[in-house]
C-alpha cells in the first residue's frame, strides 16, 4: 500500500464494516509474562524496504537440525533473509546463531516470507520462500543446510509479487499441492488500483520426485495477503481460503476455492452459500474455539478483525460455507489500539490462535502496525494478545503481557523456542529489528512469575511422503472437553511454523489424543501424561515420549 | 470472629496463621469463620507448625456446612473442574457424592486418620459422562474401602525420592543415547524396586514398553488403591470435592475456571491453599503404624515365625518390610504436582516440616547410610493381582486414570492388624481370605502360602495381626 492511497476513504470503510465493536472484557485468566530478548538471544533481523515491502515480513519456524528446537528463517525485504539456528536450552534464555544459507545471496534479497514443509518426503524440512520476483524452493539437508531446488523440482519460480502461500497433500498425491498468492501487478497499466495479479496452483506432476512444471491459474486474483487450505466442513477435502486486500482490487472479495483431487479449482459461489465479504484481508488464523469440530477463522484487516464461525443453521451443518462474524460478541474486534489513546483504526496483519497461558483455551495474537505513515490509521498500534476467558470471550492482555511495542508489526512465529511448554513469540517488524519474546510464565499479580497450566506438545509422523501428516486433525480430550488442532501449511502473514503442536491442558494431568490422519482414518486414543512431548507415529501402537537433549 | 473464638485461637497459636475471617457469633456453625494464610505460615517457619497441624486436625474432623460451601450443586466429582450437564446435585448422594460431612467420617478406625468400616466405603467415578449414578454396579463406579493415612508423610517422601531416582535414570539414559548415537536400555530401579526398563534412542525418543508398575511420566503415585495421586495435597483436593463438595481455589478457582464459585455453592473460594496445607500437615505428621507392643508370649513367638515365613514365601517381594528414606523433611507444596495442585513456583516460600523432630521418628531404624527405614510393607508399585484361576480381586470394570482395572498399588501392610476388612473394597473379613485372593503377580506367594501346613499359615496371620495402629496415638 503506497502512501498516496486515499486513506480517509479506507478508514471510513474499515470502520463501516464493523457491525458491533467489542466491549472490553474482564481479564480473569492468567497473563503471560513475555520477556523481550531478541538482542540477547543473538537474533538481529530487520525487515525493510520500499513499497513492495510494506506488506509481508514473515518467516518460518521449524526444526532444521533434529534437535527438536525450532530454528527460524526470517525475511528481510531489501535486507537479506537469514537463518537463525536455535541453540537454546530447555527452559533457559533464548539463544540463536546465524547460519549462512548456501544459495546465491541475491536470491535472499527481496524475501517477503516463508513457510516450512517437507516437500519431497525425505524427513527433512524444506522451505517455500516468498519473494518479490522468483520464489524459491529450498530443499532442506542435514544440520540446517539448504539447496535451491527450483530446477530439480521443475518449479519455474512463479515470478511476481508473492505475498501468500499454502500447501496441502491432495488425496492420492505423493507430493504437496502448492498455492501461491500474489499482490499487485506493478507493471500493469493503471497499477496499483485494480491490478491484482492472478494467483497460482501447482499440482505435483507424476513421477518419483516433486515436479511443479504445470501451473493452474487461480483467477480472479484479488491481492491475496493470506491463503490457507482448510477443511472447513470436515469433508476430508480441504478448500483454499484466500484473504484479499480490498485496497487494490475492484469488485473483489474474500474467496473460497473448492480444490478437489483431479478437478480444476472452482470458486464457491453465492448459490453455494459463499457470501460477499470485502475487507483489507491480511492474515488468516484457524482455530476451533468451542470444540465444535468446525474451524473458526480470524481475519485481520484495517479496522476490525473478523472472527468467522460457520453458521450451523444456514450452512446446513457444513453443506454450505455460510459464516457469521462473531468477533463483536467474542470481544475480539481489536479495531482500535487498546492503549495509547489513538482512536484511529488499527491495522492488523499476522493472526494466530494459540494458548499462551496453558489454560486450555485458545488465545488470539494479532500483529499490528501502520502500513507506513497512513494518517487515518493509528500510528501507535500495539500488537494484541487477546486471552480467551472461560466465558468464551476475549480480553486484551497485550500491555500487561509486555508485547505492546511501538513498532510496525507484520508476520509472527508462535512456537515454544526453549521447549519449556510455554509458547514464545517472535514478531517481525517493518523497519525495525524483530522482537523475540520468551514466555516466562504467568504474572502472579505481585510482580512475580508463576508457572502456567499443564501442557502437552505433539508431533505426528506417518509413513509415506506426507510424513509430517499435513492435513491431520488432532483431538486432545481432557475430561469432557476436547480441543482440536490441525496440521496446516499456510495462513497468517507470510509466516508459518512446523514441528511441535502445543496444547494447553489447564489442570488436567492426563489427556487422550486421537488423530484423524490425512486419509481420514481416525486413530484409537493414545494416552499421555501432561507436560510431556509426545510423538504419535502412525506405524507404532503406542504414543512415545520425547526428551530434549539440552 | 468473636472475641471468645479469637481468644481461643490466640491460645492455640492459630491467630497468626488465620486471615480474612469476619466477626461471627460464638455459636457460629461454620468451619471456616476464617482461613489459613499460606504465606503467613510459610514465613513463620517451624513456630507456626503446631498451630497448622492443630488446624488441620480440626478441619479433618470438621463437618462442613452449607455456609462453608459444602455440596457442589453445579459441579461433578471430577478431578478437573467439570460442570454438570444439567440439573443440580443433591446435597448428599451416598453413591456419587457428596457422600460425607467430614474426612473423619471415613478415616476413623481405629483412630482419627485411620481406615474405616465397610459402611464407609466410597464409590469412585471419573465424574465426566456418567457423573451421577444410583447403582453400585461396577460399570458406573469402583467401590473402595478406606485407606488408613497413618505415616502418610513418610509415604509421600518415599515416593518423591523414587520419582527423582527414576527420572534421573531416564535422563541419564537419554543423554547417553544422544551422545553415543546408540540405543540405551536401562533398568528402572529405585530403593531396590524394579519398575521395568526403558530404551532411550539417539533421537531423544524413549520406549516405555518395558515399563512396569509406574506411569510413563515416571511419577510414583503412592496414594489411593490404584496409586493415582502424587501427593497428599492432590489427594486432599480431590477428596474435598468428591466427598464434601468443598472446592479448593487452587484447582477450582478463578485461574482455571473463570469463577470464584465454580460449583455455585454460594461460597466463593471455599477452601484456600492455606486450608489445604493445614489438612496436608495434619496427615503428613500422622505417626506411622507400629508393631503391637504388648503381645502375649505365644503371639510374639508365632509372629516372629510368621515374619520369617512372610519373607520365605515371597510376600516381601512386593510388601517390602522397609524402604530407605534419605530425608524426613516434608515440604509443601510437593515437588511433582502439576497445575491445579499448588506448586513450588506458585508460592513465595514453601512450608517445611521436619518429621525427624516428631516423636515417632525415634522409633524408626536407620541403615548404615543413615537412611531412615520406613516399615511400610509395600513397594509403592502397581501390580496385576488377578489371573485366570484366582480372580476374586478382579471385580472392577473401569480403568482409573490410565490404570487398568485389575492392577492395584501394593497395599501398605503397616497397621493391617487394625484395618479390617481387607482388599480394595473390603470384601474380605479375614487376613487368610485376602491372602488366598492374591492372583496375578502375587500368585506364586499365595500358592506357597497355601502349601504350608495350617499351623505355619497361622504364624503369618499372627505376624500380620501384630502390625497395628496404636490407639494411644
Amino acid at each position: 500500500m503506497r502512501g498516496l492511497c486515499p486513506l480517509a476513504i479506507a478508514a471510513v470503510l474499515a470502520l463501516a464494516t464493523a457491525p458491533a465493536f467489542a466491549e472490553p472484557q474482564l481479564l480473569l485468566s492468567d497473563v503471560p509474562v513475555m520477556h523481550e530478548e531478541a538482542q540477547a538471544a543473538g537474533l538481529n533481523q530487520t525487515y525493510d524496504g520500499a513499497w513492495e515491502f510494506f506488506v509481508g515480513g514473515g518467516g518460518a519456524a521449524f526444526d532444521c537440525d533434529g534437535s527438536g528446537f525450532p530454528s527460524v528463517f526470517l525475511a528481510g525485504g531489501k535486507n537479506p533473509a537469514n537463518l537463525f539456528v536455535n541453540k537454546s536450552k530447555r527452559g533457559g534464555p533464548l539463544k540463536f546463531e546465524e547460519k549462512r544459507i548456501d544459495v546465491d545471496p541475491r536470491l535472499l534479497i527481496g524475501v517477503i516470507g516463508a513457510y516450512p514443509l517437507d516437500i519431497d518426503g525425505d524427513g527433512l524440512t524444506d522451505l517455500f520462500v516468498l519473494r518479490v520476483g522468483e520464489n524459491l524452493l529450498l530443499k532442506g539437508g542435514p544440520n540446517c543446510t539448504f539447496t535451491l531446488a527450483n530446477k530439480e523440482w521443475s518449479f519455474g519460480g512463479d515470478e511476481g509479487w508473492t505475498t501468500s502461500f499454502a500447501a496441502e497433500w491432495e488425496k492420492g498425491q505423493k507430493f504437496p499441492t502448492l498455492a501461491i498468492g500474489h499482490y499487485v501487478d506493478r507493471f500493469a497499466p493503471g497499477s496499483p488500483y485494480g491490478t491484482c495479479e492472478e494467483n497460482s496452483l501447482y499440482r505435483p506432476q507424476p513421477g518419483d520426485r516433486p515436479n511443479y512444471s504445470v501451473r493452474t491459474p487461480l483467477t480472479p486474483g484479488y491481492c491475496a495477503l493470506s491463503m490457507l487450505f482448510t477443511d472447513w466442513n470436515r469433508s476430508g477435502a480441504p478448500s483454499l481460503r484466500v484473504s484479499n486486500d480490498r485496497q487494490y482490487y475492484r469488485g473483489g472479495e474474500e474467496q473460497l476455492w473448492r480444490v478437489e483431487p483431479g478437478k480444476p479449482p472452482k470458486l464457491y459461489s453465492r448459490a453455494e452459500g459463499w457470501r460477499h465479504l470485502s475487507i483489507f484481508g491480511m492474515g488468516i488464523a484457524e482455530g476451533d474455539l468451542d470444540g465444535s469440530g468446525f474451524p473458526d477463522y480470524a481475519l485481520t484487516s484495517m479496522g476490525d478483525t473478523k472472527i468467522q464461525k460457520l453458521d450451523q443453521e444456514q450452512s446446513e451443518h457444513g453443506e454450505f460455507p455460510v459464516y457469521r462474524d462473531i468477533a463483536g460478541e467474542m470481544g475480539a474486534t481489536a479495531h482500535i489500539p487498546y492503549i495509547g489513546g489513538d482512536k484511529r483504526p488499527s491495522t492488523g496483519w499476522h493472526s494466530e490462535f494459540a494458548d499462551f497461558n496453558n489454560d486450555g483455551l485458545l488465545d488470539l495474537f494479532i500483529a499490528k502496525g501502520n502500513v507506513a505513515q497512513m494518517p487515518d490509521f493509528a500510528a501507535f498500534d500495539p500488537d494484541n494478545l487477546l486471552m480467551q476467558q472461560w466465558s468464551g470471550k476475549f480480553a486484551e492482555a497485550g500491555d500487561k503481557a509486555g508485547i505492546a511495542e511501538n513498532r510496525q508489526s507484520r508476520g509472527a512465529l508462535i512456537a515454544d523456542f526453549n521447549l519449556d511448554g510455554n509458547l514464545d513469540l517472535l514478531v517481525v517488524h517493518r523497519g525495525a529489528p524483530a522482537s523475540l519474546f520468551r514466555n516466562l510464565g504467568s504474572n502472579d499479580g505481585r510482580g512475580g512469575v508463576i508457572p502456567p497450566g499443564n501442557w502437552i506438545e505433539i508431533k505426528l509422523a506417518e509413513p509415506g511422503p506426507n510424513c509430517a501428516a499435513v492435513g491431520a486433525h488432532i483431538a486432545v480430550k481432557t475430561g469432557t472437553r476436547t480441543q482440536m488442532r490441525t496440521i496446516e501449511v499456510g495462513g497468517g502473514d507470510a509466516s508459518g511454523h512446523s514441528g511441535w503442536v502445543h496444547v494447553g491442558l489447564g489442570v488436567a494431568e492426563r489427556a487422550e489424543i486421537r488423530v484423524q490422519w490425512p486419509d481420514g482414518e481416525w486413530s484409537y486414543p493414545y494416552r499421555a501424561f501432561a507436560n510431556q512431548f509426545v510423538v504419535v507415529d502412525r506405524a507404532k501402537p503406542q504414543a512415545e515420549y520425547w526428551y530434549p537433549g539440552r | 470472629m468473636s472475641k471468645i473464638i479469637a481468644r481461643r485461637l490466640v491460645a492455640a497459636g492459630l491467630l497468626a496463621i488465620l486471615t480474612g475471617g469476619a466477626y461471627a457469633a460464638s455459636w457460629d456453625e461454620r468451619v471456616f469463620a476464617s482461613h489459613v494464610d499460606f504465606d503467613a505460615v510459610a514465613a513463620a517457619g517451624p513456630s507456626a507448625l503446631p498451630a497448622l497441624i492443630a488446624r488441620g486436625r480440626e478441619l479433618f474432623k470438621a463437618k462442613f456446612t452449607t455456609a462453608d460451601g459444602a455440596g457442589r450443586p453445579k459441579a461433578t466429582q471430577a478431578i478437573v473442574p467439570t460442570h454438570r450437564k444439567f440439573g443440580v446435585n443433591p446435597a448428599f448422594s451416598r453413591l456419587s457424592g457428596p457422600d460425607s460431612d467430614s474426612c473423619s467420617g471415613c478415616h476413623n478406625d481405629p483412630v482419627l486418620g485411620g481406615s474405616g468400616d465397610t459402611v464407609a466405603n466410597v464409590f469412585v467415578s471419573e465424574g465426566f459422562e456418567s457423573a451421577e449414578f444410583d447403582s453400585t454396579d461396577p460399570s458406573f463406579s469402583s467401590e473402595r474401602h478406606t485407606v488408613a493415612l497413618m505415616g502418610a508423610g513418610l509415604v509421600e517422601l518415599l515416593a518423591r525420592e523414587m520419582t527423582a531416582d527414576l527420572r534421573a535414570e531416564r535422563d541419564a539414559a537419554v543423554a547417553r543415547a544422544r551422545q553415543s548415537g546408540q540405543d540405551v536400555e536401562t533398568d528402572l530401579v529405585t530403593k531396590g524396586v524394579r519398575f521395568g526398563a526403558l530404551k532411550a534412542r539417539a533421537d531423544g525418543i524413549v520406549d516405555f514398553d518395558g515399563l512396569d508398575g509406574v506411569d510413563a511420566d515416571l511419577t510414583v503415585r503412592p496414594f489411593s488403591r490404584k496409586g493415582v495421586f502424587t501427593s497428599l495435597r492432590q489427594f486432599t483436593i480431590n477428596a474435598l470435592n468428591i466427598h464434601h463438595g468443598m472446592e479448593a481455589s487452587e484447582r477450582y478457582g478463578v485461574r482455571w475456571t473463570g469463577s470464584h464459585d465454580f460449583d455455585e455453592s454460594g461460597v466463593p473460594d471455599a477452601v484456600t491453599p492455606g486450608d489445604v496445607s493445614a489438612l496436608v500437615a495434619f496427615q503428613a505428621t500422622l505417626p506411622p503404624p507400629t508393631v503391637k507392643a504388648d503381645l502375649p508370649p505365644d503371639w510374639r513367638e508365632a509372629a516372629a515365625e510368621g515374619e520369617k515365613q512372610f519373607e520365605t514365601l515371597g510376600c516381601a517381594s512386593c510388601h517390602r518390610p522397609t524402604m530407605p528414606l534419605k530425608s524426613l523433611v516434608f515440604t509443601d507444596p510437593a515437588p511433582y504436582d502439576t497445575a491445579g495442585t499448588l506448586r513450588d513456583g506458585e508460592v513465595k516460600e514453601g512450608i517445611s516440616i521436619d518429621l525427624s523432630k516428631l516423636p515417632f521418628a525415634a522409633q524408626l531404624k536407620r541403615n548404615d547410610k543413615g537412611e531412615w527405614l520406613i516399615p511400610l510393607y509395600s513397594d509403592l508399585k502397581r501390580h496385576l493381582v488377578v489371573d485366570a484361576q484366582v480372580s476374586a480381586l478382579g471385580n472392577e470394570l473401569q480403568a482409573q486414570r490410565f490404570v487398568e482395572r485389575d492392577v492395584f498399588l501394593t497395599p501398605r501392610l503397616w497397621g493391617v492388624g487394625s484395618t479390617a476388612p481387607y482388599g480394595h473394597r473390603g470384601d474380605f473379613r479375614m487376613l487368610n481370605e485376602i491372602i488366598v485372593a492374591h492372583g496375578g503377580d502375587a500368585r506364586f506367594a499365595r500358592d506357597a502360602y497355601l502349601d504350608l501346613p495350617k499351623a505355619q499359615r497361622e504364624t503369618v496371620i499372627a505376624f500380620l495381626r501384630s502390625l497395628v495402629i496404636e490407639t494411644s496415638q
